[in-house]
């Protein structure tokens, strides 16, 4: 899923701080599920920025609903007959939510109240982690279902680099070096040997440096 | 003569426990100040972050979770 983290409340307060009426939208797609903008954190925000302009002497008028998804134009139509009645629009969806927003009503101003981050899961409760980086040529089945794109910090694809010192990449103590993993697990698995396949090099123009990209299901267009 | 602060507090019981407690007291016409307002609620677990924020919103001073 998309991982994302809500934005300090004073960044969003500074935002909305000439509106007197605002609606806060929800997704209920990835940012339900790693808690940060499901209906329960819109109902969470959206009292805590009543309370702090309250508490600055200017009240506002904070309306909330949540959505079955930002990033789909059918659901974003249940805004479309009150979306008008506001100073601005806040999104709680990933950074696409407030771009389908814009998209959609043109006329209207939307603004994000989470930072995007990643794409990845929950490793533990309350804890989630980069799993993919969406480079649009899989070869995790190289790496044993370990895709050092996305967990590599240089995301080499002939590791370990000089900086993996005990199972750690140099660029910080939490992070794993995926290539020391990568390598226990072949030598476990006796098969280290593949390690020495000299591959093709990787097209990244799949990826972002092929610019914005699009995916096209010809058998499901109108 | 200034007059005293005194806060308005929300209080979450546990039916089962802190709730039924406070029941007893009230059969021994024991007393609690009248600034507390006792909410029941099915077990201290339900309380969420969002009861207490609502409660602050229309204007606790202070919120306890009893259980």
């Amino acid at each position: 899923m998309i991982v994302a983290d809500r934005k300090p409340l004073e960044e969003i307060l500074e935002m909305i701080k000439d509106y007197e009426k605002v609606l806060l939208v929800g997704c209920k797609g990835c940012v339900t599920v790693c808690n940060v903008g499901g209906r329960k954190e819109v109902e969470v925000l959206g009292a805590a920025l009543r309370i702090a302009r309250k508490k600055e002497g200017r009240p506002i008028t904070l309306d909330e609903t949540t959505i079955e998804r930002q990033c789909d134009p059918e659901y974003l139509e249940q805004i479309r007959d009150i979306h008008d009645q506001y100073d601005g629009i806040l999104s709680m969806a990933c950074g696409v939510g407030p771009q389908f927003l814009s998209e959609a009503y043109p006329n209207q101003k939307f603004y994000p109240t989470i930072n995007t981050k990643f794409m990845g899961g929950a490793t533990e409760h309350g804890v989630w982690e980069e799993r993919c980086a969406g480079c649009g040529t899989c070869l995790i089945h190289k790496y044993d279902g370990l895709c050092p794109i996305a967990r590599c910090s240089k995301s080499i694809m002939h590791g370990p680099c000089g900086g993996s010192a005990k199972g750690q990449c140099e660029v910080s103590d939490d992070i794993e070096c995926i290539w020391d993993t990568i390598v226990r697990k072949k030598m476990e698995q006796g098969r280290l040997e593949d390690l020495r396949i000299i591959r093709e090099n990787k097209d990244w123009r799949t990826a972002r440096d092929g610019g914005p990209r699009k995916s096209i299901r010809e058998e499901l267009k109108k | 003569m200034s007059e005293q602060f005194e806060p308005q507090i929300v209080a979450y019981c546990c039916k089962y426990c802190a709730y039924a407690a406070g029941d007893l007291a009230g059969s021994m016409r024991l007393n609690y100040p009248s600034n507390v307002k006792v909410v029941q609620v099915p077990c201290s677990g339900r309380v969420d972050i969002i009861h207490m924020m609502k409660a602050l919103e229309e204007g606790a001073d202070g919120i306890y979770v009893a259980g």
